[in-house]
């Protein structure tokens, strides 16, 4: 049987791999798949936790998540189509209206 | 024997993981990143049925791998190819002590940290005797009711939202309107 700390060892480096990823893509696109990343290293260490604990309530979450994550995605995705029409880019660097 | 192919499981998955997931980073032509993307979320599931979770590594494929990815491949066919460089140098060198830092604070904070072991109320015994996916769904319908009605308005309000963001017409309406 596998310890619950390699489970969670693993959902921290694929943590970190989104973090890196939201920090170094230039694309908008690039930058919402490196959050859904970060997303399923918290999945992975809900339900390890649980396989640890001995309950299903982080199995519970993980189903909240998925939600969330749907919706996330689905106004994200929203967002980037309407800051493609205006801007006809998708690169964070052109888009600096708040910058003074 | 099963014990020994989880342990396989568990190594095979998460390296394949792991992999993908730095294509997802680091891959220059977006849909190769989805692609990688698409790889990731089916491996996390395999891990997922190899702990014991089967109705959350079925859902994973289902919502995330299916629902998900292909909202991101109908807005990549409508966005244009990407010029600018994929990778920014001077982030690059930020993020790598950044990463790595905050990694040992994960990896310290929940090996080392001070834990509660309680025990739930589905032991491993009770999950064995009345399955995962009762288990999960008995405590989603009693205990998590309430969230899981809110989840499904928040579901609701987002779908709206993403057409009214993502609408065309009125943009162009209340231009000529003026």
């Amino acid at each position: 049987m596998i310890p619950y700390e390699y489970y969670v060892a693993l959902s921290g480096l694929l943590m970190v791999l989104g973090l890196v990823g939201i920090i170094v893509r230039r694309n908008l696109i690039a930058m919402l798949l490196s959050t859904e990343l970060m997303l399923n290293a918290v999945n992975i260490a809900f339900v390890a936790f649980d396989m640890k604990v001995g309950d299903v309530s982080g199995q519970v979450f993980v189903f909240f998540i998925l939600t969330i994550a749907a919706a996330e995605a689905a106004v994200g995705l929203g967002l980037i189509m309407a800051i493609y029409r205006l801007k006809k880019d998708v690169n964070t660097n052109t888009i600096t209206e708040l910058k003074l | 024997m099963e014990q020994q192919l989880t342990v396989w499981a568990f190594y095979t998955f998460s390296a394949l993981a792991v992999l993908s997931a730095f294509g997802v980073v680091f891959f220059k032509n977006i849909i190769y990143a989805v692609l990688s993307l698409i790889s990731t979320l089916i491996m996390v599931s395999g891990l997922f049925f190899a702990m014991g979770a089967e109705l959350i590594g079925g859902l994973q494929i289902l919502i995330y791998a299916v629902a998900i990815v292909v909202f991101y491949v109908l807005v990549i066919s409508t966005v244009p190819e990407f010029k600018g460089n994929s990778v920014d140098p001077a982030y690059m060198l930020v993020s790598l002590p950044i990463g790595f830092i905050l990694f040992l604070e994960l990896a310290y904070v929940s090996i080392y940290g001070a834990w509660q072991s309680n025990v739930g109320l589905f032991t491993n015994e009770v999950v064995k005797e009345v399955g995962n996916i009762k288990a999960v769904s008995t405590l989603l319908f009693t205990k998590y009711l309430f969230p899981f009605e809110v989840a499904s308005l928040i579901l609701l309000v987002a779908m709206i939202g993403a057409i009214v963001i993502g609408r065309k017409s009125h943009v162009i309406d209340e231009e000529e309107a003026k």
